[in-house]
């Protein structure tokens, strides 16, 4: 017995040797030979435009930083990649943020992306539209179980009184087929990428697609924001600001209606199965969501949406404490005056 | 037999959770990306009761799925291993259907079956279903030519008859890859619940990675663990007394 609890613990120590030295393999902290790392939350699509727009157009180059930009997706979290090393800028939603730092990390925002978020419910116009959230009552409502979409909605209905025995939840994933079968009324989406592709295929059955948008009904949940480190920040400053410039300077060029043949071009060569007049479609989506209020520089953080998410989040036990939003919320301005 | 699997997996289970740590602490690491032993604890003591009955679920459908495995593998091994076209192109067809990504197809049969019980099985069966063919379709074209021989000359050679030579011929062959691909059965029902079902252990383990709530999946890994412990003990002992029956029967008491 005693023989084998110490193999065991042979392995362990052997193990981690080996795992520790596999972490080490990851970039190292920003070197003038390594490429700066930047991981999406999702895959290529128009929700990415500026990103690559900035690598395309050369604004990181101009800068003098080599920008190494890798898709997302379900399974990747930029923020697990910037505490351990992998990354040194991500993309992440709000309620990732806040998870993440009411656990201690040490996340910081540096710009917000959507002012409007995207995260809405598709359904169909045409018969019983779903104008106010009191049209929700006895409806079938899709959402993902752990996911954002819950939390808004969970919000949206408390916030309207609406009791949850009022309505059916539906659990969703990844194929719309019950949403197109009528079997659910509400289908969460992006409403700027698969949102305007819902609509047309819809619209070529004849009917009419409509978008209930909870930040029209009070809930202001923020959506993707740009990120990295405490450490970044403090170690390296000049990088996080002149990457952030870049960036931000990217994001309003290939939002910029007179340049827009030039963003969808771009989106095309990363995503070759989305047609030239959807990705137009979607760039005009993403500008309404995008663009902030005017007087606002792109890339301004919402401070109150934030603390509201946060709260929700509270309210709802997804946080074991409250989160002061203040203390990570850098913005342009922070940056600049650094 | 079951204590011995149980203690060897409690081990295997605590040193990658060990691993885990070492790597959280040395790495100085917040507990978003790995979260620290008391939460994982207060995570178990409060959904280790919903996450049990979750498994329970999941077990009880990969045993079912399991099941039809077998029968399918049984049934695509009788008739593929003839050198006939029929055998040929069911081979074939078996074959390339393993080649497909369950993921891929999971969408077409979720369409076609709805998100219920009848998808998970399927999934789980279609998973688990082609080592169990191969060791099948190996044991039933191999002639037990001291025994058949007999039959042959004889002329009162049937497929029945010679089904049921081989397969007794190779009892502790067909135990051993039974017994090997319940592990997949399990696999099976917890990707199909992934992908698209609304209960079981594997939804559960979906909702948590949505969530990044690591501790939840690290408690859902346990449960998963046990429960697919306990089966393959059930199956193995199951096919020792199997084959003890047998010798018993044909005289071999060793």
């Amino acid at each position: 017995m005693i023989h084998h609890l110490l193999r065991a613990f042979l392995l362990l120590a052997v193990s981690g040797l080996v795992l520790l030295s596999l972490a080490g393999c990851g970039p190292d902290p920003v070197s003038p030979e390594a490429p700066l790392v930047y991981r999406l939350k999702w895959l290529y699509n128009m929700s990415v435009v500026g990103d690559l727009y900035s690598l395309e157009h050369g604004f990181f180059a101009q800068e003098g930083l080599e920008v190494d930009i890798r898709p997302g997706g379900p399974e990747r979290d930029a923020i697990k990649e910037l505490e351990i090393g992998r990354a040194h800028f991500g993309v992440a939603s709000a309620d990732q943020v806040i998870r993440a730092v009411a656990k201690g990390s040490p996340v910081i925002v540096l710009a917000q992306l959507f002012q409007v978020s995207p995260l809405q419910w598709i359904h169909r116009a045409g018969k019983n539209p779903i104008q106010t959230p009191d049209d929700l009552k006895n409806r079938v409502i899709g959402i993902t179980y752990g996911g954002n979409d819950e939390i808004i909605m969970h919000a949206l209905l408390a916030k309207h009184r609406i009791g949850e025995d009022e309505v059916e939840f539906f659990s969703v994933r990844y194929d719309y087929t019950p949403f197109y079968q009528g079997k659910v009324d509400l289908w969460p989406v992006y409403q700027n990428a698969e949102g305007l592709i819902i609509s047309e295929k819809l619209a070529q059955a004849g009917e009419d697609a409509g978008f209930f948008n909870p930040n029209e009904f009070g809930i202001r949940f923020v959506a993707n924001s740009i990120i990295t480190t405490e450490q970044m920040v403090r170690e390296h400053p000049e990088t996080v600001s002149r990457f952030t410039r870049a960036l931000l300077r990217g994001w309003r060029q290939s939002l910029d209606p007179a340049t827009a043949d030039k963003a969808v071009a771009t989106v095309q060569r990363f995503d070759r199965d989305t047609s030239v007049a959807l990705l137009k479609k979607q760039l005009d989506a993403t500008r309404t969501l995008m663009m902030p209020l005017s007087g606002k520089d792109f890339g301004w953080i919402d401070s109150h949406a934030w603390k509201q998410t946060a709260g929700i989040m509270f309210e709802q036990k997804l946080i074991a404490a409250p989160v002061s939003v203040d203390e990570i919320l850098l913005s342009v301005e922070k940056l600049r005056r650094k | 037999m079951l204590h011995r699997r149980i203690f060897q997996f409690l081990l295997i289970y605590l040193l990658a959770l060990g691993l885990l740590f070492l790597f959280k602490y040395s790495l100085n690491l917040s507990d978003y990306v790995i979260p620290g032993p008391l939460e994982v604890w207060h995570t178990a003591t409060l959904v280790f009761n919903r996450y049990l009955f979750d498994g329970l679920n999941t077990l009880s459908v990969a045993i079912v799925g399991h099941l039809l495995a077998i029968i399918l593998a049984t049934l695509v091994a009788i008739i593929g291993r003839q050198a006939s076209l029929a055998g040929s192109m069911i081979k074939t067809a078996a074959y390339n259907l393993q080649a497909y990504p369950i993921v891929a197809v999971a969408p077409v049969i979720f369409i076609l079956l709805g998100d219920g019980l009848a998808s998970r099985l399927l999934i789980a069966a279609l998973i688990c279903y082609f080592p169990l063919l191969l060791s099948f379709i190996g044991i039933l074209t191999e002639p037990v030519t001291d025994i058949e021989h007999f039959y042959v000359t004889t002329g009162r050679m049937r497929w029945q008859l010679e089904v049921k030579i081989r397969a007794f011929e190779n009892t502790a062959k067909l135990a051993t890859v039974i017994a090997g691909s319940a592990t997949l059965a399990m696999v099976g029902t917890i990707v199909a619940e992934f992908i698209g079902a609304d209960a079981g252990i594997g939804y559960s383990l979906r909702i948590a990675l949505y969530q990044s709530n690591i501790a939840k999946v690290l408690v859902a890994l346990f449960l998963i663990g046990i429960f697919n412990s306990l089966y393959l003990t059930c199956l193995e002992f199951f096919g020792y007394l199997v084959q003890k029956k047998l010798k018993i029967s044909t005289g071999e008491t060793r």
